[in-house]
């Protein structure tokens, strides 16, 4: 046993920086006061001019990847994000949010605490990230050899980013992919990840929205980390939509699990 | 391969609909609250320290007094109200802004579920030690082990639950060791190990064991999981970020480290016009 001297406290000699570093946003002062901001300019772009010349989407793309996006890359991401701008009410993230909202809890706590649902590694912002890595790790290989790989020796609910929903194949998302896919955004990942579905149907399983996700930034070139948060914020008005609506309504609003359907097992 | 076909996935799940059953417990009005079998209001209020309820409810597991004593000892070894340390920061911020102080302290918990400290590096440790303990009784040697679980750290000491951040040593190593003997719990054999790492750590690069390697050595000991200990352990900084977040909610706007506009170094592109 070490003696306690041995665990004497010294500070290390870390040495942090005198600045955090940022290369996206540059506020400049004004010439009265140093801590007021006269202009403000994203990756070089001044807020007015975007303003005046971009849309939503294109800025969305030069905060996250430092340049803004080609014509078709908007497009893909634009439609990606009105594709999954609601999970819908039956999504846990949702529900979350629906019950921040039903509980009158202060609506400014929907969206963080929906989002910390929706950062969950099952059908959520955290699986995206396993997903973009599987697809860099894989897409080399013809998708038809993964697909019977994966399929002889994974449980369906471990796959990345594809799968089943309730036992079967998720129609709606399917439809969101064949949508996309004929946009000239489309790249090489979501094309593999095209064929890797086909090979999938065997097992009654295929597209997932985060696959469908992880696969649209991937070709967006976003690093894999990056992809889980932006799948949260993609989501975020449809989880504030749901729990603002409930906010306004009474308790008794949402269903609430009768005493005789409560069985305490112990 | 899945096993089971889509109609039997969907006849389950129907069979689910509108109906909980629960193995953890609930509360039946005019019945009672119940906890893992044990009845919450006239059984474990009366009997039980908070703490002891948390572990329960966490893990299932019901502890001795004792052991519920010296498991929230570390609660108490987590609540620093410094608001340098990153979790604590948010905690401060939130204070500035005058979030509401559940927000702040949720919020400033939450960071804390991180790899490299607070209660995400809590799993790591646990692992690493009753790994170590696994290779010890397959005959390797602590100072073995120590020097492999280096060389795979490329030659560095850094061991989850020895070594730590900012500083070398941990102060609130000797606070536990003190309550352990009071408490009267003896040194078991995966403590033991930890002090033996620590051991051969320290005479190699000078470093010792911090709270996690303290912790996991200990609750290993007393039968605890990875999983469990993180659990219990989810929110244990959050007693020193609501100390931070008072601290400066309670002040004028822009007193916690306010930023002028050149505080901030922009190494980005320079200015251009998107036509």
């Amino acid at each position: 046993m070490s003696n306690s001297a041995a665990r004497e406290v010294k500070r290390r000699d870390d040495v942090f920086v005198e600045k955090t570093q940022t290369k996206i946003w540059l506020e400049k002062p004004s010439e009265s006061n140093p801590y007021i901001a006269e202009t403000s300019y994203c990756h070089g772009y001044e807020i007015f001019d975007l303003m005046k010349n971009c849309s939503l989407v294109e800025v969305i793309y030069l905060l996250f990847k430092g340049e803004l996006p080609t014509e078709a890359q908007k497009t893909l991401l634009e439609q990606l994000m009105i594709g999954l701008i609601n999970p819908g009410p039956r999504h846990a993230a949702t529900r979350a949010a629906m019950n921040t909202g039903v509980g009158k809890t202060n609506p400014v706590h929907i969206l963080p605490i929906a989002a910390i649902v929706m950062g969950g590694e099952r059908d959520c912002g955290g699986a995206i990230e396993d997903t973009m890595r599987f697809f860099r790790k894989n897409f080399r290989q013809p998708a038809e050899d993964v697909a019977e790989q994966i399929m002889a020796t994974e449980n369906v609910e471990d796959w990345p980013g594809f799968g089943q929903i309730y036992g079967g194949r998720d129609i709606q998302t399917t439809r969101l992919a064949e949508t996309l896919l004929a946009l000239e955004g489309a790249g090489d990942i979501m094309q593999w990840a095209a064929n890797y579905v086909v090979a999938l149907a065997k097992a009654n399983a295929g597209w997932l929205p985060v696959g469908l996700a992880a696969a649209v930034f991937a070709d967006l070139g976003f690093h894999p980390k990056l992809g889980g948060p932006v799948y949260q914020m993609i989501t975020a008005p449809g989880l504030i939509a749901h729990g603002f609506e409930l906010y306004t309504k009474p308790l008794t609003s949402m269903p609430y699990v009768k005493d005789e359907d409560y069985e305490i097992k112990n | 391969m899945k096993s089971k076909t889509e109609a039997e996935i969907i006849a389950e799940l129907d069979g689910r609909r509108n109906k909980i059953v629960s193995h953890n417990g609930g509360w039946l009005p005019g019945k009672g609250v119940f906890i893992h079998g044990h009845r919450l209001l006239e059984d474990l209020v009366v009997n039980e320290s908070y703490m002891q309820i948390v572990v329960l409810n966490a893990t299932g597991k019901k502890v001795s007094t004792e052991l519920g004593q010296w498991m929230e000892a570390i609660f108490g070894c987590m609540s620093w109200p410094d608001p340098r340390i990153w979790c604590n920061q948010i905690g401060a911020l939130a204070g500035e802004t005058k979030a509401s102080v559940s927000a702040a302290t949720v919020a400033g918990t939450l960071a804390g579920d991180s790899r490299a400290y607070a209660q995400g590096a809590l799993i790591k440790g646990m692992d690493f030690i009753r790994a170590a303990m696994a290779k010890v009784e397959s005959g390797m040697t602590p100072q073995e082990v120590t020097d492999t679980e280096v060389k795979a750290n490329r030659g560095k000491p850094n061991i989850m639950g020895f070594a730590r951040p900012l500083a070398q040593g941990d102060e609130r190593v000797s606070a536990l060791e003190k309550l352990t003997a009071k408490l009267g719990f003896a040194v078991g054999p995966h403590l033991q190990l930890a002090y033996d790492i620590e051991e051969a750590l320290f005479a190699r690069f000078g470093e010792s064991m911090n709270i996690v390697g303290y912790m996991s050595g200990f609750l290993a000991d007393h039968g605890f999981t990875a999983e469990e200990v993180y659990r219990v352990y989810a929110v244990s900084v959050m007693s020193g970020v609501t100390g931070c977040y008072v601290e400066y909610a309670d002040q004028p706007a822009n007193q916690f480290l306010p930023l002028r506009c050149d505080d901030i170094d922009y190494v980005g592109v320079g200015i251009r016009s998107v036509r």
